[in-house]
């Protein structure tokens, strides 16, 4: 009986240690909402045309509020304030969550700290996708979605769904197949990709657009389309985060804290390319956000995905508006490429101030 | 990012090229290059010109059916708003009244709007603007990495007229139409192509009579160049738009193809339709007797073609038959064509007369 249990309780032990979080979660949640809402206003507030703040106030109040207040600005301003800096933003925040969020799950999963929310194959895929849609000359258009965002979608959910079919059969352990199996698979998409951008003449820069990111696009209909999808299964990981903890610690302590993790293991894994998949529909490929911010967070609050996750989507989003923010004050820079730029210096410094030991 | 207005303006592909130098990646520099041969309207297309529009040049053409959507140049003696045309891509666009505030985001337009007389009404232009010098000390809205919607809404446009086949994001059109902003996408195939275009242009700003006087005196130009061309020897000809890393030049029945053909060259061009690179050995087998640098504004001299290896066999590297140009006025779908036409034409026959530009 003793030899049954021993391991069972050393697993509860390691759990309770995990779950133990270091520094002061209710400071961290107040500071990271506070620098959401520093990112909303700006976010709303700047551009490439002035407007004063006075009249951004106004504008938000009298349409989302009712407020009772006199126009007296010109009808381009509310134009630029409602129709495209407040989508623009919501967007930038939903995807930046759901990059956060699709990061520290693949990461917690994969107990890779290099594993982001492309990891899988996902980016290559979905990047296959639109480039196939940019070579074909058909132009729809549902719900202010184009081919390029559907096949896009679909091609980031096709390839997770192929490399994790193709993992099973291996005779590796899980996640080394899971690892090898979506390298494989990206660098084969990788190729497609090559060929149809080579095939693609005069169209290339659509797809060039589309592999640097960005939100230029952003509308209320997209927004509203992607919103649940991107919120709902980013909530949905964050109520399995015991189960994302349990497989940290590793499968045979995860399996003796009663997580299934085969079921478990599936579930989150479809859940992560979800939310990516809409991300990336809706934003092109943006790197860097999705594989910094989980780190930063656990160097801050520890490993445990309870505090993980969420602090995780906070911080995303607020990271995703001011990139876009610098995107769009220099002059429609694709925010992959400010992602990249301020994301790895700042990273490394993050790292190197670390004092404590880190672990995912 | 926005370039300075000092630095020569360079068009989108050569904004391309500048990261083509830049930078190691094969995929960066694949995007650079297709994206420099996409600029000049030298984008895939059939030889095809709709028959109404050009008339004149129809010995030229290779006798296939009009697929030209802009072949529509049968404008009002004088432009009647509320007005709607269909432009180069199919969209229509409706304007109430005459436009105000226009807003070009291709050089090419630009250059249509001012030649025509609207210049006074174009409130906005692009990063790659340089001609007339009026144009480029106005507000910039559009540069290689995109379309700055935001400011063409602060600036109350009523008229947007953007480059079709990708010049201009399609994204960017699309978003500037649903906030009820009326954009006309012009995209010119061919010589008839920009012909038809600065009538379509001159419609919907209101100077359609101004348009049409303007096409017919670029047609009899045209007509002129390729007279004085036509008995002439056509020698093979390369147009080279750059090379810096791998040679690019002229597609199948690219835009810049006709042109070399209605200078009184015979174009080598890449032997597909799609491609605008040219590998070193077909180029070597084709045997330039002349070649054009489009790619002299960039720095690319004949001295640099000479010494490159594996280039001195060919013909006109032997008999010193390398000419510089200037690629601006050659390859923009413009009002000024028809002098791009008669430098490329004096590029490729030094010692002919060719009729100066009326």
């Amino acid at each position: 009986m003793a030899t049954r249990s021993e391991p069972v309780a050393a697993a509860r032990v390691r759990a309770v240690r995990l779950e133990t979080g270091r520094g002061r979660p209710a400071l961290l949640f107040g500071g990271a909402l506070g620098l959401l809402l520093v990112a909303l206003v700006l976010g709303v507030g700047l551009g490439s045309v002035a407007v004063a703040p006075a009249d951004t106030l106004a504008i938000l109040a009298r349409r989302l509020l009712g407020a009772p207040i006199a126009q007296t600005w010109p009808a381009s301003t509310e134009t630029i304030v409602l129709d495209l800096r407040l989508p623009r933003v919501l967007a930038a925040m939903t995807v930046g969550l759901g990059l956060a969020v699709a990061g520290a799950t693949f990461q917690g999963l994969l107990r890779n700290p290099l594993a982001d929310p492309y990891v899988l194959g996902t980016a290559s895929g979905a990047a296959l996708g639109a480039a196939i849609a940019v070579l074909i000359p058909i132009r729809v258009l549902v719900l202010e979605f184009g081919l390029l965002h559907g096949l896009a979608f679909a091609g980031a959910l096709l390839s997770i769904a192929v490399v994790y079919r193709l993992s099973r059969t291996a005779t590796l352990a899980p996640l080394t197949s899971l690892l090898l199996t979506g390298y494989a698979v990206g660098s084969l998409l990788a190729a497609g990709l090559a060929m149809a951008m080579y095939l693609s003449g005069a169209n290339l820069r659509q797809i060039f657009a589309f592999l640097l990111g960005g939100f230029e696009g952003a509308s209320w209909i997209r927004v509203a389309v992607a919103l649940p999808i991107i919120l709902g299964g980013s909530l949905a990981i964050g109520l399995r985060a015991r189960a994302l903890n349990g497989l940290l610690l590793g499968e045979e302590t995860a399996a003796h804290l009663g997580v299934d993790v085969r079921r478990e293991r599936a579930i989150l894994i479809a859940l992560a390319s979800l939310v990516t998949a809409a991300a990336v529909a809706i934003a092109g490929l943006i790197g860097f956000v999705g594989l910094v911010v989980p780190h930063v967070v656990r160097l801050a609050v520890g490993p445990n995905a309870r505090l993980v996750l969420p602090l995780s989507a906070l911080l995303g989003a607020s990271l995703m508006v001011g990139a876009d923010i610098v995107a769009r004050l220099l002059g429609e820079v694709p925010v992959g490429v400010v992602t990249a730029v301020i994301g790895a210096p700042f990273f490394l410094f993050v790292l190197r101030s670390a004092r404590s030991g880190y672990e995912l | 990012m926005r370039p300075d207005d000092q630095e020569p303006l360079l068009p989108t592909g050569a904004r391309g090229r500048s990261i083509l130098r830049g930078t190691r990646g094969a995929v960066l520099g694949l995007v650079a290059a297709i994206a420099f041969a996409a600029c000049s309207a030298g984008a895939p297309a059939s030889a095809s010109i709709p028959p109404d529009a050009t008339g004149s040049l129809a010995p030229i053409t290779t006798a296939t059916p009009s697929v030209s959507p802009s072949a529509t140049p049968t404008p009002a003696p004088s432009a009647a708003y509320p007005l709607t045309v269909t432009d180069d891509e199919g969209g229509t666009v409706a304007l109430a009244a005459e436009p105000r505030r226009i807003v070009s985001l291709t050089p090419a337009t630009t250059e249509i709007a001012f030649a025509l007389g609207a210049g006074d009404r174009v409130v906005a232009t692009t990063d790659f603007d340089d001609y007339p010098p009026a144009a480029t000390t106005l507000p910039h809205v559009a540069s290689y990495t995109g379309v700055d919607v935001e400011k063409i809404v602060g600036l109350n446009a009523d008229l947007v007229i953007a480059g079709g086949n990708g010049f201009n994001p399609p994204e960017a059109v699309a978003r500037l139409r649903s906030l009820g902003i009326p954009v006309l996408v012009v995209y010119a195939r061919d010589v008839a192509g920009v012909l038809a275009d600065i009538e379509l242009v001159g419609r919907v700003i209101g100077k359609a009579a101004e348009a049409r006087a303007m096409t017919d005196r670029m047609r009899a130009g045209i007509d002129a160049i390729a007279a004085a061309t036509s008995a002439l020897d056509h020698p093979r000809t390369f147009y080279e738009l750059d090379a810096t890393k791998e040679i690019y030049g002229p597609a199948d029945d690219s835009f810049v193809a006709e042109m070399v053909r209605l200078a009184g060259g015979d174009p080598i061009t890449t032997g597909s339709p799609t491609v605008f690179s040219i590998p070193l050995e077909k180029l070597v087998a084709a045997d330039p007797q002349v070649i054009v640098l489009g790619d002299a504004a960039y720095g690319t001299t004949a001295k640099d073609v000479a010494a490159r290896p594996g280039w001195g066999r060919m013909t006109a590297v032997r008999t010193g038959a390398i000419r510089p140009v200037n690629d601006l006025v050659i390859t923009r779908p413009g009002p000024r064509l028809v002098e791009g036409l008669r430098d490329l034409a004096l590029a490729i026959h030094p010692d002919a007369s060719i009729p100066p530009v009326q």
